[in-house]
């Protein structure tokens, strides 16, 4: 018994490739509309007048911002979790007919979860926090969730074999345990139906609606606190579990540094939450909490580059791999794409720049080069690695991959230049005063310049989508084809399965 | 030379040079201002340091070979070195967190910065600057100068061409439209256009010097395209006995009585800006946020677009 | 140590946590206290101005337009004076914003006018020749949800204290009070009532019809909301 390998248990794993990918057209597609309404405005009326509350570029907007980053970003970081925490812990989900039970459980109540959230934007129910639109109900069902996936985290430690806990689960704790907290805290309300009137009447409006704990400036500080940790723990610590599993996996190299490893991480969680200050500069919040925002930005940049340094040393004289690869190349662009923004952000987190940069579309090119080149890239080369390992079947095609590699890698280019020319550009222009010391531009002005800008972003976008449809396509083919001896794997990583 | 070097270098000039089209493409350019200055600075130090160092490492991945001492685990087959760290990047977390301390506990509160008192430097420099150069503008750079106020602020409502958008706000290439005239003699006006209050009667008030009655429909609307037609054609005897009294026999208004009705004036333009103003068309808001000259300029502007 | 820590996850786990929530609490804590107190002349929302806000919110106005001015002599001279903390002291959720896809609006009310949002918010390139932001017709025809606005109007008088019915002060020493119904009747009477005056200085006439019948459609309380960010 001991000496046959593991038979490892991919069910629940599967679910969540399968939300993965259905999620991420959504997301994207819907990301797509957004930037070609901005710069062709009639698309606000794609499906006609009639529908035109539903389909307006404001009603979509945080469609596509909770479908990337709840749909598509979290089956991505649950469906690497149920794949590589039996593995790096050696234990099979198959071991425990418990957390065989919570992970399906889990996945259950994230689609009811998934339909309650979509229902809900469509009809316009928000209560207009950035990635926190959603109103008590469905926190109360987010809660359960997560609580759910913390079950599965450590009920699957707690039955492992390997004492010793691999970097990737490290990141996957720190996940798990960081939204956790600002989750619940940033989402404190209280629901209106609680009011009550001297007439006695209660319980009227809308059942839903809540209002928040905080008010004005201690609602944005909280909010912020939140919205930069959730990038933190959602776009960061998860995908760099990600990376440190798939990389050495699928190259076959050993971890670069291990004191590398350990600095990165305790850094990363050390630092990171004391920079969200960096969200509210020149605001009404005080000045002191500002530039502790801005030095711990800058701070940052180390133990965010430790861990792609460590990555892209581990493939260190490997790159007839990278050239011969295109699952690799997606990680190692990854990284680098991780690095750039993590650069560029503590950059636009200094005061003077984000006083250019702040509220306009740099921020917006900075998201994209972080979420389309290190996220979306990252998840897709964990699915693609694990694919053949899960459905027992090779990859359909090598050669799509490539051309959906470079497909997309334009796409992102194309993005982020185009959004680095729209803000500095319109960053300028609502600062500039003419020579008789009156504003220079009216709105509108840095508004129309801003067009062909839009445009390119549009098609980079739609060139990153088709990249997605080749992946999805591809998938599809590989789950569908013909079973295959796990032998025979052609594409299999140099150390087998 | 190296495929890579090649490609690095021309990645950072095409970087550069988006760089360059942003700040080109907002015509002022940088303009003399630091922050500008800044954030240019920020966007080409992100494209060098980042071609720099990626280059640096894909360079050990062609050239380079893995080495060092493995730990004794294994997790899923990964292996693991006991390499040290790259000195170079534990001497830039180090200083940079030694940096951060300093700042924060010296270097910041030395300074007592503070962004209220950043801001009141900045807008009386601002002010002292173009307050000297506002002295002197009179005539025409007068009007051009109203032109940028109007571009800037008015536009929204009144259009590029001053038109008022198929009467969404006031035409002001006309000193008043029929719609208007007709409005105000029926209802009477009250929007401190002298400055001060002094409202117009309504129609009750309005009293025919000729015949000694309330002033008709039919006089109404006669006046009301006599006006409207910049003085011209019938109506002018109603005119003459109903309003000329107060508006002055030209319609060009008297002192502390009554505006000008036949022609845009700087004071009066001025005074729309004070108080706002609500009439037949719709509201106007008041323009607290200008300060006088700009008033002035603009209102130059508006008397200038009718002549 | 860490090895050690890497062969316990419950320890593990409690260090990640010291590590990240230390930091949480010297962020949020030491601007509770004082942040929330109104400067004077800050007045709690009106049952109308408060339904207009939903709508905003319905309508995710502020994924386009912030709402905070930045202490800039370019953002003052655009939008009037810098932004002050205790300006947001009713604002619940705070609607600042991240993006300005278009103007910010935290003064609108002083420089925008009822007929001109009228036609805006109907076509806005009408009016703005090249403007990308969406029309919002639904908005003349949708009801506004008055009773919603109330419950939340009761809710914050009741748990947070916002002085509804009590005297504020006013920047000139005067006093104002904003009232706030005492039955679901009331609140919808003292909504329509600010409606009608909105109304008045509208075009359209299937809007001025309904508010005459006693509705309001979405599109007057967003006005009425719009008029009174100052
Ligand atoms: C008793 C004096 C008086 C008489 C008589 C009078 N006006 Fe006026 N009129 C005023 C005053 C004062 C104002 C400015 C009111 C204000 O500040 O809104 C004014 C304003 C106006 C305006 C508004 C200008 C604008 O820019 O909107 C028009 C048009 C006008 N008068 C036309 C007439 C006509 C036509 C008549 C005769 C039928 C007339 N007035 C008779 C005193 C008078
Ligand atoms: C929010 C819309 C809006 C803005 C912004 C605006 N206006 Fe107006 N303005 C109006 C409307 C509406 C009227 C017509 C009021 C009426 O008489 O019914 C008007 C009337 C006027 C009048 C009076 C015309 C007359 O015949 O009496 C002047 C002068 C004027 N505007 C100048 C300006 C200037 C200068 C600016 C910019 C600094 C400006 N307006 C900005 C809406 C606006
Ligand atoms: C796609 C982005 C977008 C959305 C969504 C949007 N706007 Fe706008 N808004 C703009 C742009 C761009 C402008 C400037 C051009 C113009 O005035 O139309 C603007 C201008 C405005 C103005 C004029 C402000 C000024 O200073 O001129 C108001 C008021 C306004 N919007 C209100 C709203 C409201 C209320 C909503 C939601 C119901 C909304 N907007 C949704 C883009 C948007
Ligand atoms: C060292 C690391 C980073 C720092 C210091 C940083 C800093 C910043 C700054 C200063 C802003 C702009 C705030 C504003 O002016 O509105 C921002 C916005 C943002 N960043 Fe980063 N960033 C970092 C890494 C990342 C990464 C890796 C991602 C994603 C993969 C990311 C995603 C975002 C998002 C989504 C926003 C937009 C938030 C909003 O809605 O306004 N960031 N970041
Ligand atoms: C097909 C690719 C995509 C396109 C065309 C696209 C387009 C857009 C557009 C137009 C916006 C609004 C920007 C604005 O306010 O001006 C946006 C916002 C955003 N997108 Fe995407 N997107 C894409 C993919 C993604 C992915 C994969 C993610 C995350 C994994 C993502 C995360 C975000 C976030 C966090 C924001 C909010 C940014 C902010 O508020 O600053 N997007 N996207
Ligand atoms: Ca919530
Ligand atoms: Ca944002
Ligand atoms: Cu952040």
């Amino acid at each position: 018994m001991e000496n046959r390998p593991l038979e490892y248990d991919y069910t629940v794993a599967k679910m969540f490739m399968f939300t993965t990918v259905a999620l991420g057209i959504v997301g994207m597609l819907i990301g797509v509309i957004l930037a070609f309404q901005l710069a062709f405005p009639e698309l606000n009326l794609v499906l006609g007048e009639g529908l035109a509350e539903y389909t307006n570029y404001s009603r979509l907007r945080p469609l596509h911002t909770d479908a990337v980053i709840f749909g598509f970003t979290l089956s991505g970081i649950w469906a690497t979790w149920y794949y590589v925490g039996q593995r790096v812990l050696k234990v099979s989900m198959a071991e425990s007919k418990f957390l065989m039970f919570i992970g399906k459980l889990h996945f259950a109540l994230y689609l009811v979860g998934v339909v309650a959230v979509v229902a809900s934007l469509f009809l316009g129910i928000t209560t207009s926090k950035e990635y926190a639109e959603f109103e008590w109900p469905i926190d109360i069902a987010i809660v359960v969730v997560w609580v759910l996936f913390g079950v599965s985290i450590f009920g699957l430690i707690g039955i492992r074999r390997e004492k010793s806990l691999y970097i990737s689960v490290w990141y996957y704790i720190a996940s798990f345990l960081g939204i956790a907290m600002l989750y619940l805290f940033n989402n404190m309300e209280i629901p209106t139906m609680l009011g009550a009137n001297a007439a006695g009447e209660s319980g009227f409006g809308n059942w839903w609606h809540s209002v928040s704990m905080y008010a004005g400036t201690n609602d944005a500080l909280v909010e912020w606190w939140y919205g930069h940790n959730a990038v933190a723990f959602g776009f960061t610590v998860p995908i760099v579990a990600m990376i440190y599993y798939f990389l050495p996996k699928e190259s076959g190299q050993a971890i670069y540094s291990y004191k590398l490893s350990l600095l990165s991480f305790w850094g990363l969680m050390f630092v990171y939450l004391w920079a969200g200050g960096h969200h509210l500069l020149y605001s009404t919040v005080p000045d002191w909490m500002q530039t502790m925002g801005s030095v711990f930005s800058v701070i940052l940049i180390l133990p965010s580059w430790g861990s792609a340094i460590n990555m892209l040393l581990t493939m260190k004289g490997e790159w007839q791999q990278v050239a011969a690869s295109p699952l690799i190349k997606f990680m190692v662009l990854g990284s680098t794409f991780y690095m750039f923004s993590t650069l560029e952000g503590p950059i636009q987190a200094i005061k003077s720049v984000n006083a250019i940069a702040h509220f306009t579309d740099w921020i917006v090119g900075h998201v994209h080069d972080g979420t389309l080149g290190w996220v979306g890239f990252m998840i897709m080369a964990a699915l693609y690695h694990m694919a053949p390992r899960v459905f027992k079947r090779e990859i359909y095609s090598k050669s799509l991959m490539v051309t959906q590699f470079w497909i997309q890698t334009l796409g992102v280019v194309l993005y982020f230049t185009s959004m680095w020319i729209a803000g500095i550009t319109q960053g300028m222009m609502w600062r500039a005063h003419d020579e008789f010391g009156n504003l220079a531009y009216s709105f509108i002005d840095t508004v129309t310049v801003l067009h062909p800008y839009y445009t390119i972003r549009g098609v980079g976008g739609l060139l990153y989508l088709v990249g997605f449809l080749m992946f999805a396509y591809n998938i599809y083919k590989t789950m569908s084809a013909r079973p295959v001896e796990e032998s025979e794997l052609q594409n299999a990583s140099p150390m087998g399965a | 030379m190296n495929k890579l070097y090649l490609g690095g270098i021309i990645f950072t000039a095409l970087m550069l040079l988006f760089t360059y089209m942003s700040v080109s493409g907002s015509e002022g350019g940088l303009n003399g201002d630091i922050v500008n200055m800044l954030a240019v600075a920020g966007a080409v130090a992100l494209v060098i340091i980042t071609v720099f160092v990626v280059t640096k490492y894909v360079r050990q991945m062609q050239t380079d070979t893995a080495d060092g001492q493995l730990a004794d685990e294994k997790w899923d087959g990964i292996g693991e070195y006991l390499n040290d760290l790259p000195m170079g990047w534990a001497i830039l977390f180090f200083a940079l967190i030694v940096w951060g301390m300093w700042y924060f506990v010296m270097g910041y509160p030395v300074n007592a910065y503070s962004q209220i008192g950043e801001y009141n430097e900045d807008s009386a420099a601002h002010n002292t600057k173009f307050e000297t150069q506002y002295a002197s503008i009179t005539g025409d750079k007068l009007v051009e100068m109203g032109e940028s106020v109007f571009l800037a602020e008015c536009k929204v409502c009144h259009g590029i061409n001053a038109d008022g958008i198929d009467g969404k706000a006031a035409n002001l290439n006309k000193r008043v439209e029929a719609k208007s005239v007709k409005h105000v003699v029926i209802n009477g006006s009250n929007n401190k256009l002298l400055g001060m209050e002094m409202p117009m009667p309504d129609r009750n008030g309005l009293v025919n010097g000729a015949t000694g009655a309330a002033i008709t429909d039919a006089e109404i609307d006669a006046v009301s395209t006599f006006v409207a037609n910049g003085m011209k054609g019938a109506g002018a005897d109603v005119f003459a006995n109903v309003c000329a009294a107060c508006h002055g026999a030209d319609g060009k208004g008297m002192d502390s009585v009554a505006p000008s009705i036949a022609t845009f004036n700087p004071t009066l333009v001025a005074n729309v800006l004070t108080h706002g103003k609500k009439g037949a068309i719709g509201e106007m808001p008041k323009f607290d946020r200008l300060n006088a000259k700009q008033k002035e300029a603009v209102g130059a502007y508006i008397t200038n677009l009718s002549k | 140590m860490f090895h050690w820590l890497e062969k316990h996850p419950f320890f593990f786990a409690v260090g990640i946590f010291v590590t990240i929530a230390f930091a949480g609490l010297v962020e949020i804590l030491p601007n509770f206290a004082q942040a929330s107190r109104p400067v004077i002349g800050t007045t709690p929302y009106s049952t109308l101005e408060l339904t207009g806000r939903h709508v905003y919110i319905k309508n995710s106005c502020n994924a386009c337009h912030s709402q905070l001015v930045r202490p800039f002599k370019s953002e003052t001279d655009r939008y009037g004076h810098y932004s002050l903390s205790g300006e947001y002291a009713y604002d619940r959720p705070f609607l600042w914003g991240s993006k300005r896809t278009g103007p910010d609006l935290m003064r609108v009310g002083n420089y925008r006018t009822t007929d001109w949002h009228e036609n805006h918010m109907k076509n806005p390139a009408s009016v703005v020749p090249g403007s990308i932001m969406p029309a919002y017709k639904w908005m003349f025809t949708n009801k506004a949800d008055v009773e919603t606005a109330y419950a939340e109007q009761l809710t914050v008088a009741q748990f947070f204290s916002v002085p509804y019915n009590k005297e504020v002060p006013m920047k000139d020493g005067s006093t104002k009070v904003v009232k706030m119904g005492a039955s679901i009747a009331e609140a919808n009477e003292l909504a329509l009532a600010e409606a009608k005056v909105i109304a008045a200085n509208m075009k359209d006439q299937d809007v001025k019809d309904a508010v005459a019948k006693g509705e309001i459609p979405e599109i007057v309380a967003l006005i009425a909301y719009m008029n009174s960010l100052k």
